[in-house]
């Protein structure tokens, strides 16, 4: 395997400079359009190390009082949002798993990308006007988008499944709902529930953002510490945040390793 | 609907093991309900809202039609957005080779070394995009160079993990051969690790290139530069029909260089 790919290496070495061309363009090109320069890139560890130097120590009390409770309601946000995703995503994953319904499944499938298109932070700004500002708009963004996300890897795992469990329910007279019931939720469900998990830490960071628009948790806390350059505060969010995130990461990690090797 | 009462469930005895996976079971749906309850509650979820028509038929009718005339503001900040994106992968992607490298653990050069890299690697892939944005805008003043460094950081969080998995998993009688000869870590890190993660990580670097594009198109809302800023002017003064206009241009660009991008990895692997 490693001495074809390394003769498809030599074989490819024209195209490789090719490729290199054509990084190089864009490269440059970009580096033209934006305030990009090597003296501000010279100077750039120093402002960080300036900025960073003053987040430490950070203000514990504000972490306490202000920090903790916009983290704990991101955290609200999406494990709601995961859930309206992974529940209304379970059927509509379903139907459009081309193995089981190639008809719905053709239907289905580009509204899914379309959804998947439009991140949650351009979602919330269209719920915020309806539903008011706070985080039950960015619960609505979260779910909307999982759903997108979700109901794609639900049907990828359906049309990867063991198709034999299938046949023999319908060989043994089995309708649809009895297919589904003891030859596909059987077998699919465990690596389902492992990606709803996995969405879960996706969607953590998502929410993490979303107060920026104003659609609750903690975002907007560290867009205003940072606004009014409060720095031992910002550094309580960023310390609290990175803590929070490693912990809810290493519980969901261990759980879906569970799952999947069950 | 199952009773659990002296290791009998529904009145029929079943095995230990089997009545401590049901109570295993029991709480777990009990904790996670809880953890639903406590979030509906802290939300305030409710759903009188979808009965507020109005309030809905109000944004439709701002936000349609679209406002066509406003494209020629966003073509600049369009080409800024994939600018940012193409330099916080290229920086991004440089950076995340030698990271990877030494948070493999079939390949790292010393076990503090490892330790060290793979910790950077996770606290790096903590913070959201978004973070990185805000952070970065703050220390070095508004514009897209924040917005580049952000995404320059994303990208090294995302490449260096997953190139690191693939260098883990690697055919490693190679890498023996090339020490064998008398070849230096570095040696068999270039004669016999790079060329067999190559593939894998440029297929990574046009993946976190996707992810990339989708991150700096709303960079601009936390002021990193892109077509971001315009959306932030156009959300905070209510003109909707603008904002729509952004997103489908927003929507069309993410489509456009996803389909690019992904028939560039098909190629490659």
């Amino acid at each position: 395997m490693t001495a074809r790919a390394l003769g498809r290496r030599r074989g490819a070495m024209s195209g490789t400079a090719w490729i290199g061309i054509a990084v190089a363009a864009l490269a440059a090109w970009s580096f033209s359009g934006l305030d990009v320069s090597g003296s501000r890139l010279v100077a750039l560890p120093a402002m960080l190390a300036r900025m960073f130097g003053q987040f430490f120590p950070p203000d514990v009390e504000y972490g306490r009082a202000s920090v903790v409770p916009a983290i704990l309601e991101s955290i609200q946000i999406a494990w709601f949002g995961t859930l309206v995703g992974a529940v209304l995503s379970l059927p509509l994953g379903l139907a459009a798993a081309g193995n089981l319904f190639p008809r719905a499944s053709r239907a289905i499938k580009p509204v899914l990308a379309a959804i998947r298109a439009v991140p949650e932070i351009l979602l919330a700004i269209y719920f915020v006007p309806v539903v008011g500002l706070g985080a039950f708009a960015g619960t609505l963004a979260i779910g909307l988008h999982s759903v997108g996300t979700l109901a794609k890897l639900t049907a990828d795992v359906v049309e990867s499944m063991d198709e034999r469990p299938v046949e023999a329910v319908s060989a043994s007279g089995g309708g649809s709902a009895s297919v589904l019931r003891f030859a596909v939720l059987p077998q699919v469900l465990p690596e389902i529930v492992a990606l709803w998990l996995f969405r879960f830490e996706i969607n953590v960071r998502a929410s993490a953002v979303l107060g920026v628009v104003g659609a609750g948790g903690i975002g907007g806390v560290l867009l205003n510490t940072l606004r009014y350059r409060a720095f031992p505060e910002a550094g309580a969010v960023v310390v609290l945040t990175v803590v929070v995130v490693l912990a809810i990461d290493a519980v969901s990690g261990a759980l879906r390793e569970r799952l999947v090797r069950e | 609907m199952n009773s659990i009462v002296n290791g009998m469930v529904n009145g029929r005895p079943v095995p230990p093991s089997r009545v401590r996976g049901r109570v295993l079971a029991a709480v777990a749906l009990l904790l996670l309900a809880g953890l639903t309850a406590w979030s509906a509650a802290g939300i305030g979820v409710t759903l009188e809202v979808f009965l507020n028509a109005s309030r809905i038929g109000r944004l439709v009718e701002e936000s349609f039609p679209p406002a066509w005339n406003f494209w020629p503001r966003l073509v600049k900040p369009l080409l800024e957005t994939v600018q940012i994106a193409i330099l916080g992968t290229l920086f991004g992607g440089i950076a995340a080779l030698p990271l990877a490298v030494l948070a493999a653990r079939t390949v790292s050069p010393s076990r503090p070394l490892y330790w060290l890299s793979r910790n950077v690697m996770n606290v790096l892939r903590t913070m959201p995009d978004l973070f990185w944005a805000m952070l970065f805008a703050s220390a070095v003043g508004f514009g897209p160079f924040a917005g580049s460094l952000a995404l320059t950081v994303f990208t090294v969080a995302v490449v260096s993990k997953l190139t690191s998995e693939s260098a883990e998993s690697i055919d490693l009688k190679l890498t023996e051969a090339v020490r064998a000869s008398g070849g230096n870590w570095l040696e068999t890190v270039w004669f016999s690790v790079l060329p067999q993660v190559l593939p894998q990580y440029v297929s990574y670097v046009l993946y976190a290139f996707e992810l990339n594009v989708r991150a700096s198109t709303v960079l601009g809302l936390v002021g990193a530069g892109g077509i971001g800023m315009v959306l932030n002017t156009q959300r905070t003064t209510f003109q909707y029909a603008r904002v729509t206009m952004i997103v489908l241009f927003i929507f069309a660009v993410v489509l456009a260089i996803e389909q690019l991008s992904a028939a560039a990895r098909r190629r490659l692997v």
